[in-house]
């Protein structure tokens, strides 16, 4: 330790006393480096016990929903936004003419449920008024990104199988699979 | 039958050995001796001094915005363990207790009533303490200090509305805590949509508001940890600081309000204790007939995929969403609240006026209450819009207009300094045009050394902006309510932005001169974003979406 090899107290050095006890040893701790060392640890003993408070507050086991559903057969599907997982699953299947994609329904602005208006083709969010394209692209209000699109695939069943933890919303990637099925319609 | 004696029953009561126990002191003479002992001596009085200068006990003065915030913390507590008693945070039960509450509860939905307006009155008071003590200057040496803890109490008062209002789990309970919390989960560096959350390895499932959340989404765990917060966690907090903040009320000598010539202090019991009794009681009373009247709100069961549409905050947080639909998350929800927060805790140490402390002083103090009110009038002006201006998918409804009628698409927005084609624009342009700018504001009204004309100084503003309007109209590029804004949005900020601090702020020294300044051009870059936004469909002035740099 760099403080250990610092000169020992002044008072000590200048004026041992051989006769009543042995000189101090060079190493010898000051009243200066105890109290250093003490009121480190101390504040080291409270800053540990406000990281171990902080780290209880992160749970380990969470017990939340599969993100992953059945959204019933492909066939059933007419042509634009379909609203109807909106209330179960937050989710909208939109079936274009060359196929699927899924959008989830969170706005990526501060997680409101946007309502889907046909007669204008947007959706808009109830809470700060975010407007986004059927494709999922922010036209107005506030909100900094896309619609998040969620992995769907095409079971052998003819059903469509969505999966809200993996989601992409990048223009390019999300056109492509996972995020996209082909079918025609 | 002998008559009976109520002064002897009196005195045989007071003179017995059980009272004599109980309350120290010797027979009451109401000598200045006895009313001095009755402040020391008594342990819920004692915080007060024995004699205060009579000025601060006029309602006119000091509003009684204090006790009265007190008053209602302490009828909040009684109501709110009342609750407690019939009130299980779980998903399953709680909007249930809450209906059973109101509906199979003898005085639940009176208690509960209760407690949500009192719950309201008191960020009322709060606010209007807190406006009281800036405008007497009570703030300034020696109770800077004081002012700060405040401030914090003003904070927390709103924290715990924040955290009440997610308890009966219904529509309003869950969309204000997703939105509350995805505000903490854009904070920068320690939230997982924040600038630079990527950077500290910020997921979904390891930052700060999975902490808020206990889980990636609003569910069981949030739930328990909003009622722990709410009903233990920020209480304590909450009189922790009461305490402190009581304490040096009464070590700073009590008010602010000085003594006038030939005044002479007067005793506290019975003063100001018996206007404190009758505030507390009016104030109940108020409170209680207004939980007879009228019923606290309570929407349907919260759904968690489908939002109410329009979905509003309490109105006192209404402001705040009105806000975030001019600036991204952490602009709006992180970075502002921070910035009042601490900028309000910075006013003492910046305000260098020796003058006006104790009165309303608003010859001496031209400067710090001009800016003070501008900033609380924006505040409600925010409020106001959320509240009576906002309707369906959040579109603007003027208060005349009905609901039911379907408003045309919102024109697209376009950002100045925008993404396309690539980041090397906004970087290379928008950065150094909108930093100079900010730069300019801010230090322009200390570099021009010569005091300018006020009035001269706003009409050759305005007539340069009204013939740039008039330019415009012609062209045929702007209409004219457009141009009408830009002359009302300028020459605010013109005004709040340069020529007062020009006027009065110039001889104050660089630090404290430049905090001011960031305060005051910070502020005023609200309404001008605003303007923007609103007739000018700007979504940014400047726009870098890899680091969540929107402004």
């Amino acid at each position: 330790m760099e403080t250990m090899s610092e000169p020992i107290n002044p008072v000590s050095a200048a004026a041992p006393a051989p006769a009543l006890k042995p000189a101090a040893p060079a190493a010898a701790m000051t009243r200066g480096d105890f109290l250093w060392a003490g009121w480190s640890m101390l504040a080291a003993f409270f800053a540990a016990s406000a990281a171990a408070g902080a780290r209880f507050l992160f749970p380990n086991v969470i017990y939340e929903p599969s993100q992953k559903f059945n959204a019933g057969p492909a066939a059933g599907y007419d042509l634009g936004v379909s609203t109807k997982w909106l209330n179960e699953q937050r989710v909208w299947i939109v079936r274009t003419p060359s196929g699927f994609y899924a959008l989830w329904a969170r706005c990526t602005h501060l997680g409101c449920t946007p309502n889907w208006w046909g007669d204008q083709n947007r959706f808009k969010c109830p809470c700060h008024g975010s407007n986004y394209t059927m494709e999922g692209d922010v036209i107005a209000g506030p909100a900094p990104k896309p619609l998040w699109r969620a992995k769907v695939d095409l079971a052998p069943t003819g059903d469509l199988i969505v999966d809200k933890s993996q989601l992409e919303c990048i223009p390019g990637k999300r056109e492509l699979p996972p995020y996209f099925v082909a079918h025609a319609a | 039958m002998p008559a009976l004696d109520l002064d002897k029953i009196k005195k045989d009561v007071v003179d017995s050995q059980i009272w004599r126990s109980v309350f120290r002191g010797g027979l009451w003479k109401d000598t200045p001796r006895d009313r001095a002992a009755h402040i020391i001596g008594n342990v819920w009085l004692h915080l007060h001094p024995v004699k205060v200068r009579p000025r601060a006990l006029r309602w006119s003065y000091s509003w009684g915005m204090g006790g009265l915030s007190f008053a209602l913390y302490l009828l909040l507590t009684l109501t709110g363990v009342a609750l407690m008693f019939y009130y299980r945070p779980t998903i399953g039960l709680a909007y249930r207790d809450i209906k059973d509450l109101e509906f199979a509860v003898t005085l639940g939905q009176f208690l509960r009533n209760m407690h949500r307006w009192a719950a309201q009155a008191m960020v009322v008071a709060v606010i209007a303490h807190m406006v009281r003590v800036f405008l007497t200057g009570a703030y300034k040496k020696p109770r800077e200090f004081n002012w700060g803890v405040g401030v914090l109490l003003l904070t927390l008062t709103l924290f715990l509305s924040f955290t009440g209002y997610l308890l009966p789990w219904d529509q309003l309970a869950i969309w204000a805590v997703t939105v509350g919390t995805n505000m903490a989960g854009a904070t920068p560096f320690l939230g997982n949509e924040g600038p630079f959350g990527g950077l500290l390895g910020m997921r979904i499932n390891n930052d700060v508001r999975f902490t808020l959340l206990g889980g990636t989404m609003v569910g069981e765990n949030t739930l328990l940890r909003f009622y722990v917060l709410h009903c233990v966690a920020v209480p304590l907090l909450v009189g922790i600081l009461l305490i402190l903040h009581f304490w040096r009320v009464r070590k700073d000598s009590f008010s602010a309000a000085p003594c006038q010539a030939g005044e002479e202090k007067v005793d506290v019991w019975p003063h100001l204790v018996k206007r404190e009794y009758v505030a507390a009681a009016a104030c109940t009373i108020v409170m209680l007939f207004w939980s007879i009247l009228q019923n606290a709100p309570l929407e349907v069961i919260a759904n968690p995929n489908v939002t109410t549409n329009p979905s509003k905050a309490p109105w006192y947080f209404v402001g705040l969403q009105e806000l975030l639909v001019y600036f991204d998350p952490w602009i709006a929800g992180v970075l502002m609240p921070g910035l009042i927060i601490m900028g309000l805790m910075a006013i003492p140490y910046i305000d260098t006026n020796p003058k006006g402390i104790g009165f309303y002083a608003w010859k001496e103090r031209p400067f710090a209450n001009a800016q003070f009110i501008l900033g609380v009038i924006m505040w409600f002006v925010l409020i106001a819009i959320g509240y009576y201006f906002r309707g369906p998918n959040y579109a603007w409804y003027w208060p005349w207009e009905s609901w039911f009628d379907i408003k045309p698409a919102p024109p697209p927005t376009w950002s100045v300094f925008g993404p396309k084609p690539d980041a090397i624009l906004p970087l290379l342009l928008g950065v150094p045009v909108v930093g100079a700018a900010f730069a300019a504001a801010m230090l322009l009204p200390k570099l021009i050394q010569r005091e300018l004309g006020g009035k001269m100084l706003m009409g050759g503003f305005l007539g340069l902006v009204a013939a740039g309007a008039a330019a415009g109209m012609l062209a045929h590029k702007i209409a004219a309510a457009q141009g009408a804004f830009l002359l009302f949005f300028l020459g605010l900020s013109f005004y709040f932005g340069f020529v007062l601090p020009q006027r009065h702020i110039r001889a104050l020294d660089w630090p404290r001169y430049l905090v001011t300044m960031f305060l005051v051009v910070s502020t005023i870059s609200v309404p001008l974003k605003m303007c923007a936004r609103l007739t000018f469909n700007i979504k940014y002035l400047l726009t870098i979406p890899s680091i969540s740099m929107n402004i």
